[in-house]
């Protein structure tokens, strides 16, 4: 057989490999089956269970038929009798006597590994772009601080950041769960979401934007954050981050923030809308992930975003646009590291193939797992020291530019709140939400307690804090799993 | 007919028998998700006994967005489907114990990979399952559990036996995708199911997990209806399999002869639609008196029409590799190689995650050149008119249990060319011409030869519509079920 579905080496169509006298031929008006060599009559039952019953004698036709399709001898007594009615016609019972002394007891074992890689590579060609619209977003959020203070007061982006960050953050670990996370996402989500998702965000929306002051601008950062996650999802990155550019451009030629806002909202929403619904004919049939997976990671995003703004000793925005240009080394870092971390599920895999069982189950620390989870950290961490470094200098040589919070402690609160978001991103991917939430929520609760117990309003400590004890409780337990490959393939990546 | 069978002479109308009790039919992959084959035959048997009440429990894959393709009649209630492979979660259960020993794998293991499995520890691990879901993910998230597992693996291998040649050696890789496969068993397990009167199960594979439970439990008697024979058709999805990736070819036929093994030991009765699938019943070591043979039925027509002799050929079935389509259009090639004017068409949908399979036949077919003289049609809704139109059904399957493309042949007096699989030749016997499996030059010559004889062509299908008449009716099927079903509800199993 030439197609697909054929198994190891085939004779050409229409050419059998040998044609004995003991080949069966064709029948007509379904007569009985005539042969050279008809089965011996065996007892009805348990035709294959007992042992001490007679084998037919050996069929060379058999035999190359069998060769013929699978390109090596029968694994049992069932496989050959498979091939042996399929391909030859003869009824099962006396196939399965024929194959009985087809099958060899006494062979090395064959080996239950594929010779080709059945694990495809993951889609990458759209790093630098997403990490571009990432950098491109937050320089310009961090430009929006000079106009809004000056157009709307002193606290509004602040208020409208707290507000806004941890509602964003929410709204995209929970679509990124449900639906953007999955390879046919935006289908899905077009399919069967995208309401459910405007209904959500209008719910969260319209209360605040009856707060006076800031509650506008944080309504309408809410959509900005979320849709950037969807059109950088969709490949539409580059174009949102223009957008966002162009958009900032305006507002510091003096143009109205709000204005410039409620315009960046509905260019950002239009081409959300545009961007799932010409996902649309995309035809699939995945399923959505599942609604509580979804809202426990939208918890967890919350949370981290609670942890990112709780700090009052980190003002973001309020003091010129410093402190959100902190945010740049941990945000490139975090990135940087979990991009590294896709990795997972296609090299734990590859790095097993071929392991035997006693070493599929030992700890190794330069298996794939704990390798690849080495990498990201470190990429992580140089990310952050590099860039942290960088962006420092620079602010010490225009510092009437870059004015704000400057103190190193405020990029290590950063530092350490992109190591765990990238951690508690981990355990969330391995399943393990509860496990996540609980750590971020403990986090939290240290960054609050913080100030009660170290007075001083050290600027970004408190952060510093809770995130190093989030990463104090999860590093360990990711540690323990993530040195067992083989565990981890098994028990945490393919059993969720 | 075999002896050995007993075979089903019950002619009473349907309906009647099993009133008033409460069947629930498991099924997997099919009803009322797809349509034809099992689905239709699911549809044709909650329909025709409605005095059943009945509650369908279907196994689906998941990770997929499926919806009900089949309406179900009023007496039957369809339950939320057991989903495989998906990210699912088993169940929750109330009670709730710290006395997870990791232990459930490697018993799952044990009963489902060797040779000869050890059946009670199977029934065992699967009950636990059900009687404590919520553990059933957490053993298997353990690493104590896989280490564990991972020791048993490598003594199973070790363990050899007369019908089998040297275990294969494993890597991580499939030891994972085996531990992964036990997984979506004992989730399976867990699933609970609905008090009933019977437990009727539909494939010997999956389906019989929720059904061997209940029975361990509750005692229910279990009806298995076999329409292929579901670890040879495993088998064959494994030969087909074995170019990509031989480790799969070895651990999922193995898993699912135990699954048979389990549902055939499970089972009071077990009833094949054909004698050929009850050969492999017996030869899997089930008691031939556990083994009613209960053919499909269709419901006959009283008047057919002569052939118009247009020389069309017609084969009826989904574009799958079990179907051998590539084997049809070579004999296409050879018949109108001899006789220009012949055409085949080929009525049916590529089969669901057989679409490389699918694009195979559109290139073999680009490539001999066949144009409208092979043509394939898509599904049909009324294969009766299909067949009406044609001269001669071709069926080139390797594999087959009864198909229902033979009887609606017969119903409509059409000659058969078929290859000699399944239950095939025991339903083709004096109304067509048969031909071993690949033998394109016995297929393409019988084909021809009843082109040109429509004699003989009518000859045989008269024969087939009276042998249909005499076996094959709808009313004859549905009254042995509803007959089996009475009697094993009534005692727990036939006498």
């Amino acid at each position: 057989m030439s197609g697909p579905n054929a198994g190891g080496p085939r004779t050409p169509r229409g050419e059998h490999p040998t044609r004995p006298a003991g080949r069966p031929r064709a029948t007509k008006t379904g007569t009985s089956l005539r042969s050279a060599k008809p089965a011996a009559p065996v007892p009805p039952t348990a035709a294959i269970d007992r042992a001490d019953r007679p084998a037919e004698d050996t069929d060379p036709y058999s035999e190359a038929v069998l060769e013929a399709r699978l390109g090596r001898r029968a694994r049992d007594v069932l496989e050959a009798t498979v091939v042996l009615e399929a391909w030859t016609g003869r009824p099962a019972r006396s196939a399965m006597n024929a194959a009985r002394g087809l099958v060899s007891i006494d062979g090395p074992p064959l080996r239950a590994l594929s010779s080709s890689d059945p694990f495809a590579d993951s889609e990458r060609s759209s790093v630098i772009a997403e990490g571009l619209t990432l950098v491109l977003l937050i320089i310009s959020i961090a430009a929006w601080a000079a106009p809004i203070r000056t157009h709307l007061g002193p606290n509004v982006l602040s208020h409208a950041i707290r507000v806004a960050l941890p509602l964003a953050i929410a709204f995209q670990w929970g679509l990124r769960s449900r639906y953007l996370g999955r390879p046919q996402g935006l289908a899905c989500l077009a399919r069967d979401g995208l309401w459910v998702w405007a209904l959500l965000l209008l719910a969260v929306d319209a209360p605040l934007a009856l707060i006076h002051g800031w509650g506008p601008v944080a309504a309408m950062m809410v959509p900005i954050f979320v849709g950037g996650t969807v059109l950088t999802r969709r490949g539409w990155g580059l174009i949102y981050a223009g957008v966002l550019v162009v958009g900032t451009l305006v507002m510091g030629l003096g143009a109205s923030p709000d204005a410039v806002l409620a315009a960046l909202t509905t260019i950002t929403l239009a081409m959300c809308l545009l961007a799932v619904r010409s996902s649309k004919q995309t035809r699939t049939d995945e399923r959505a992930g599942t609604v509580d997976r979804a809202l426990t990671a939208a918890l967890i995003g919350g949370a981290m975003g609670v942890l990112l703004v709780a700090d009052p000793t980190v003002s973001l925005g309020v003091h010129g646009a410093y402190p959100a240009i902190a945010l740049l080394p941990s945000v490139i870092g975090c990135y940087w590291g979990g991009y590294y971390l896709w990795n997972f599920f296609d090299a734990v895999p590859r790095g097993m193939r071929g392991v035997a069982l006693d070493r599929a189950g030992r700890v190794a620390l330069s298996d794939p797992a704990m390798s690849i989870f080495v990498g990201a950290i470190v990429r992580l961490i140089i990310a952050e020291a590099v860039l942290s470094a960088l962006v420092i200098g620079l602010g010490q040589v225009f510092s009437g530019l870059l004015r704000g919070s400057d103190a190193i402690t405020v990029f290590i609160a950063f530092g350490s709140i992109g190591t765990l978001s990238m951690l508690i991103g981990l355990l969330e991917s391995f399943a393990l939400q509860w496990a996540a939430l609980l750590a971020t929520l403990a986090a939290l609760a240290v960054e609050l307690v913080w100030p009660g117990i170290v007075p001083g309003g050290t600027p970004g400590l408190a952060m510093a804090a809770g995130a190093s004890f989030g990463v104090l409780l999860t590093l360990p337990a990711l540690v323990r799993r993530l040195a067992h490959s083989g565990g981890t393939l098994a028990t945490t990546l393919w059993i969720q | 007919m075999n002896t050995k069978l007993r075979a089903t002479a019950n002619n009473s109308p349907a309906g009647s028998p099993g009133a008033g009790r409460h069947v629930l039919i498991i099924t997997e992959g099919t009803y009322p998700y797809a349509t034809g084959g099992v689905s239709s035959w699911c549809d044709i048997l909650l329909s025709g006994l409605p005095d059943i009440e009945w509650s369908v429990l279907p196994l689906i894959a998941g990770g997929r967005h499926v919806r009900p393709r089949m309406k179900l009649p009023p007496n039957a209630t369809l339950l939320r489907p057991i989903e495989l492979w998906s990210q699912e979660r088993a169940p929750r259960g109330l009670s709730r114990s710290n006395a997870d020993s990791g232990s459930l794998p490697t018993q799952l293991l044990r009963g489902l990979m060797p040779w000869q499995g050890d059946l009670n520890q199977l029934r065992l691990a699967l009950v636990r399952c059900r009687l404590r879901p919520h553990s059933v993910r957490r053993e298997f998230r353990a690493h104590e559990s896989w280490t564990r597992f991972l020791a048993e693996l490598a003594q199973l291998l070790t363990e050899g036996h007369s019908d089998s040649a040297p275990a294969p050696i494993y890597d991580a890789i499939e030891a994972a995708r085996l531990y992964q496969s036990l997984y979506w068993v004992a989730r399976t397990a867990a699933v609970p199911t609905p008090p009933c009167d019977l437990l009727h199960v539909t494939a010997a594979g999956w389906a019989a997990i929720p059904a061997i439970v209940h029975k361990a439990m509750h005692g229910t008697p279990i009806l298995l209806s076999e329409h292929g024979v579901y670890v040879r058709e495993a088998y064959l999805a494994s030969i087909s399999d074995t170019a990509g990736r031989p480790g799969h070819g070895a651990t999922s036929p193995r898993l699912a002869l135990g699954l048979t093994r389990a549902a055939y030991a499970a089972a009071d009765m077990i009833a094949p639609v054909t004698e050929a699938n009850g050969e492999w019943e017996m030869g899997l070591g089930v008691n031939p008196d556990k083994i009613r043979v209960i053919p499909n039925g269709i419901e006959p027509s009283l008047h057919v029409g002569p052939a118009r002799g247009t020389k069309r050929v017609v084969a009826i079935g989904r574009v799958d590799p079990l179907k051998d389509v590539q084997t049809m259009m070579l004999v296409a090639q050879e018949v109108t190689r001899r006789m220009p004017e012949a055409r085949f068409e080929y009525w049916g949908p590529v089969t669901s995650g057989q679409e490389q399979y699918g694009e195979a036949c559109q290139r073999m077919h680009r490539q001999l050149g066949l144009g409208e003289r092979f043509r394939f049609m898509g599904r049909t809704e009324d294969p009766h008119a299909v067949i009406r139109d044609a001269d001669v059904v071709l069926m080139t399957s390797i594999s087959e249990g009864m198909p229902m493309a033979l009887l609606e042949a017969m119903a409509q007096a059409r000659p058969v060319v078929a290859t000699t699989v399944g239950g095939v030749p025991g339903v083709v016997k004096g109304c067509g011409l048969l031909a071993p499996p690949g033998d394109v030059h016995e297929l393409a010559s019988s084909v021809t030869t009843l082109l040109r004889n429509p004699s003989l062509a009518r000859t045989l299908g008269q024969r087939g519509f009276e042998r249909l008449h005499r076996r094959y009716t709808l009313s004859r099927c549905l009254g042995a079920y509803g007959t089996l079903i009475q009697e094993m509800t009534a005692t727990g199993a036939p006498a």
